[in-house]
C-alpha cells in the first residue's frame, strides 16, 4: 500500500469547496460523493458534464463550481474531455497559459452514460491514452428522469420500465471489468458512506496521468424508495453485504481495498429500499432472494479461491 | 372553465392529486388537463400542479395565472416567496389550505376577500411518512368544492390511480378522501365555473417585444463561482436538525462529510455549524451522528 495523507477520518477536510443551493435531491448520495471528492481535487479542477441528475448542478447562472463547468450530450462527455484537454495543452505548449492556470480535466457522468450510451465515447478515450479522470455516479437507473432501467440497474430492481413480480430481469453491468479489461492506470469503486476510503483513492489516482476510473454507488433516496436520512446506512449496507465491493485496479492487478469480515445476508441491504419491496411483500421470493444471495457468495469465493492461490 | 392550482412540497403527491381530480372531473364527463409543473421536482421543494375542466373544448395552455381555486397542502409554503401560493389570486378565487390554525387566522393574516377553507392538520403531519395521504384528501376536498364531482367519481378515480400501488394504499388514502370530501360539504359548489372568455381578458405580456441583443449581452459572462448559494434550498426543509452543543463531542468530520449539500462547515473551534438557508432537511447529519447530538424539529415549530 502506497503512502496516504488520509491515515483517519480526522484528517478528511473540513472545510467545503463545492456550493450549497444545488437543486439535486435532499440525502442525495452521488452529490455526497461529488463533494466529498471535490474537496480533495480541489478548486484547480474543469468538469465535463453528461446530461443526467448533475445536470442540475449548473442551472444557468447559478453554478456550484469555482471553475468552468462543460455540458455535453450523454454519449460523448468523453469527447469534450478530450477537446478540453487538448486545447490546455495546445495553450500550454504554445505559452498562451501558464503551468499554473492548467485545470485538471474530470468527467462527471451517471450510469446511464457511462454504462450504455457513453460507453463508445469511454473506450475511444481510454485507448487514446487521455489523461482525465472519470467519475461516475451510479444510482442504477435513469434517476433524472423518474428511474428507468439502464444497464447498472441490478437484478430483481422494480424500476419505472420493470414492473412486475421479478423486477429488472437483466444483470447489472461490469464496468469495472470493462475500464480494466482496457488497461488503463486506475480504476476504482468507492461510495460515499465510506469517505476514508474514497480519500485515498483520489489521492492515488491525483498521482496518476491517463485515464483513469472513479465508480461510486450513489444511494438515491428518490429512485431507490427510502427516506434521505439513510442514505450512509444505505451505502455501508452495500459494503457489509459485499453487493459493492470496494477495489482498485493497479499495475494490472485488482485489489480490494475493504473486504468485509463477515457478510450481512444480501435482504438487510435489499428490504431496506423501496424498489426491492416486491421481493418481500406480500410473501418473499425467496428463489430470486437466493439467486442474488448466490451471486454475492460467488464472487467472494472465487476471491478467497484466487487469493489463495496466489499465496501458495 | 375550472381552474385548480394545486401547491405542495416534493413527496406530497402533489402530481397524483392533480390526476385524480382530473380523472374524477373526466369520470363526470368533464374535458380535462392536468399537469405537474416542469422543475426542480425534489422533495420537499415547492411544487406546482394545474388542473384544468370544462364542458367545451380547452384551449387554454401551460400554466394557470388566474386560479379559481387554490389548494395549500403544506401552509409553510404561504409565507415563500419563490412558492408563488397566492399568485394571480381573485376576489373569485377559493383558497383551501391544509393547516393547523383556524380560517379567520389566515382570513386576517391575507387579508382574503374570497372563500378560504380549511382542511384540519393533525399535528403529526408534518413528518414525511404522513404525506402519503395529503394528495388524496386534497383532491377529494377540491372535488368537493366544485360541486360538479360526485364520491363515486372520486373513488374510481382513486381506486384507478392508486390501485396498482398494491398493499394498503388504496384503502388508506379512500379513508382520508372521504374525510376531507366530508370535512367540506358545507362548501360544495363554492368553486364557480368562470364561463367568461378569457381570450379577451388577458392582456399582451411584456416580453413578447423582447428586442435581440447581442449574444454578450442576452448571455452575461458569470465572474465568480459558487454562485449557487443565491438559491436557498434551505425552504425545501421541513424537519430542521438542531446540533446540542452539549452533547456534541466536536468529532467533527461526520456530520460535516456526509451532509450531501456540504451545508455544514466546521468553525474554528472545531464545532460543525449548520448552514440553514441551504440544508434541505434530509437528515443524514442526524443519522450519522455517533453521540446522538442531533435532534430534530418540525420546521413549523422553530419560528
Amino acid at each position: 500500500m502506497t503512502e496516504t495523507r488520509f491515515k483517519s477520518m480526522k484528517d478528511l477536510p473540513a472545510r467545503h469547496l463545492l456550493g450549497t443551493g444545488t437543486a439535486l435531491c435532499s440525502g442525495c448520495g452521488g452529490l455526497e460523493v461529488l463533494h466529498e471528492t471535490y474537496d480533495l481535487l480541489g478548486e484547480k479542477t474543469i468538469f465535463i458534464n453528461a446530461a443526467g441528475c448533475m445536470t442540475l448542478l449548473s442551472v444557468y447562472p447559478y453554478t456550484p463550481f469555482e471553475e468552468s463547468w462543460l455540458y455535453t450530450s450523454m454519449a460523448s462527455a468523453p469527447a469534450g474531455a478530450q477537446g478540453i484537454r487538448d486545447a490546455f495543452d495546445i495553450l500550454l505548449a504554445k505559452g498562451r497559459l501558464s503551468p499554473g492556470e492548467d485545470l485538471q480535466t474530470v468527467v462527471l457522468t451517471g450510469d446511464g452514460a457511462a454504462y450504455g450510451m457513453g460507453l463508445s465515447a469511454t473506450s475511444g478515450a481510454i485507448e487514446r491514452n487521455l489523461d482525465f479522470l472519470y467519475l461516475c455516479y451510479d444510482n442504477e437507473g435513469y434517476g433524472n428522469t423518474g428511474q428507468q432501467t439502464s444497464a447498472a440497474t441490478p437484478y430483481g430492481a422494480r424500476t419505472a420500465t420493470s414492473h412486475g413480480r421479478r423486477g429488472n430481469p437483466g444483470l447489472k453491468k461490469d464496468l469495472f471489468a470493462i475500464w480494466a479489461a482496457h488497461r488503463p492506470p486506475y480504476v476504482a469503486t468507492v461510495v460515499g458512506a465510506e469517505p476514508l476510503d474514497l480519500a485515498r483513492k483520489i489521492e492515488r489516482a491525483q498521482k496518476i496521468r491517463g485515464p483513469r476510473l472513479i465508480l461510486a454507488l450513489a444511494p438515491c433516496p428518490t429512485g431507490w424508495g427510502y427516506n434521505p436520512e439513510q442514505t450512509v446506512e444505505i451505502g455501508k449496507l452495500a459494503v457489509r453485504t459485499g453487493i459493492w465491493p470496494l477495489k482498485e485496479f493497479i499495475d494490472g492487478k485488482v485489489v480490494h481495498t475493504k473486504i468485509p469480515k463477515q457478510r450481512l445476508p444480501v435482504t438487510d441491504y435489499l428490504q431496506r429500499q423501496g424498489r426491492f419491496a416486491h421481493l418481500f411483500t406480500p410473501k418473499p421470493n425467496e428463489p430470486l432472494l437466493q439467486e442474488i444471495q448466490a451471486r454475492v457468495d460467488a464472487y467472494w469465493d472465487e476471491l478467497a479461491c484466487s487469493n489463495q492461490n496466489t499465496a501458495d | 372553465m375550472y381552474r385548480i392550482r394545486f401547491h405542495g412540497r416534493g413527496g406530497q403527491g402533489m402530481k397524483t392529486a392533480s390526476r385524480i381530480l382530473g380523472t374524477a372531473f373526466f369520470f363526470e364527463g368533464f374535458e380535462v388537463q392536468d399537469a405537474p409543473r416542469y422543475g426542480a421536482e425534489r422533495r420537499g421543494a415547492p411544487i406546482f400542479a394545474y388542473v384544468r375542466a370544462d364542458r367545451k373544448t380547452i384551449f387554454e395552455r401551460g400554466v394557470i395565472n388566474n386560479p379559481g381555486l387554490i389548494i395549500v397542502a403544506d401552509d409553510s409554503l404561504v409565507g415563500i416567496p419563490a412558492a408563488g401560493v397566492l399568485h394571480g389570486i381573485g376576489t373569485d378565487t377559493v383558497v383551501l389550505i391544509h393547516s393547523r390554525e383556524h380560517a379567520e387566522v389566515w382570513q386576517n393574516r391575507l387579508n382574503l376577500k374570497g372563500v378560504l377553507c380549511i382542511l384540519p392538520a393533525t399535528e403529526e403531519d408534518g413528518s414525511l411518512r404522513t404525506w402519503r395521504t395529503i394528495g388524496a384528501a386534497c383532491s377529494a376536498a377540491a372535488a368537493q368544492l366544485t360541486g360538479v364531482v360526485s364520491w363515486d367519481a372520486v373513488v374510481a378515480s382513486l381506486t384507478e390511480e392508486l390501485s396498482g400501488l398494491g398493499g394498503n394504499w388504496l384503502a388508506e388514502n379512500l379513508a382520508r378522501a372521504q374525510w376531507a370530501y366530508d370535512q367540506m360539504s358545507p362548501f360544495s359548489g363554492c368553486v364557480e365555473l368562470e364561463t367568461k372568455e378569457t381570450a379577451a381578458l388577458s392582456t399582451s405580456v411584456d416580453w413578447i417585444d423582447l428586442p435581440c441583443e447581442e449574444a454578450q449581452w442576452a448571455a452575461p459572462a458569470i465572474h465568480t463561482g459558487k454562485t449557487s448559494e443565491q438559491a436557498e434550498t434551505g425552504l425545501w426543509r421541513t424537519l430542521r436538525p438542531v446540533i446540542d452543543s452539549e452533547r456534541c463531542k466536536g468529532c467533527w468530520w461526520l456530520c460535516s462529510t456526509f451532509c450531501p449539500d456540504g451545508a455544514i462547515q466546521v468553525d474554528t473551534a472545531g464545532r460543525p455549524q449548520i448552514d440553514y438557508a441551504h440544508c434541505k432537511g434530509c437528515l443524514v447529519c442526524v443519522a450519522q451522528c455517533p453521540a446522538h447530538a442531533i435532534d430534530v424539529h418540525p420546521e413549523h415549530s422553530t419560528e
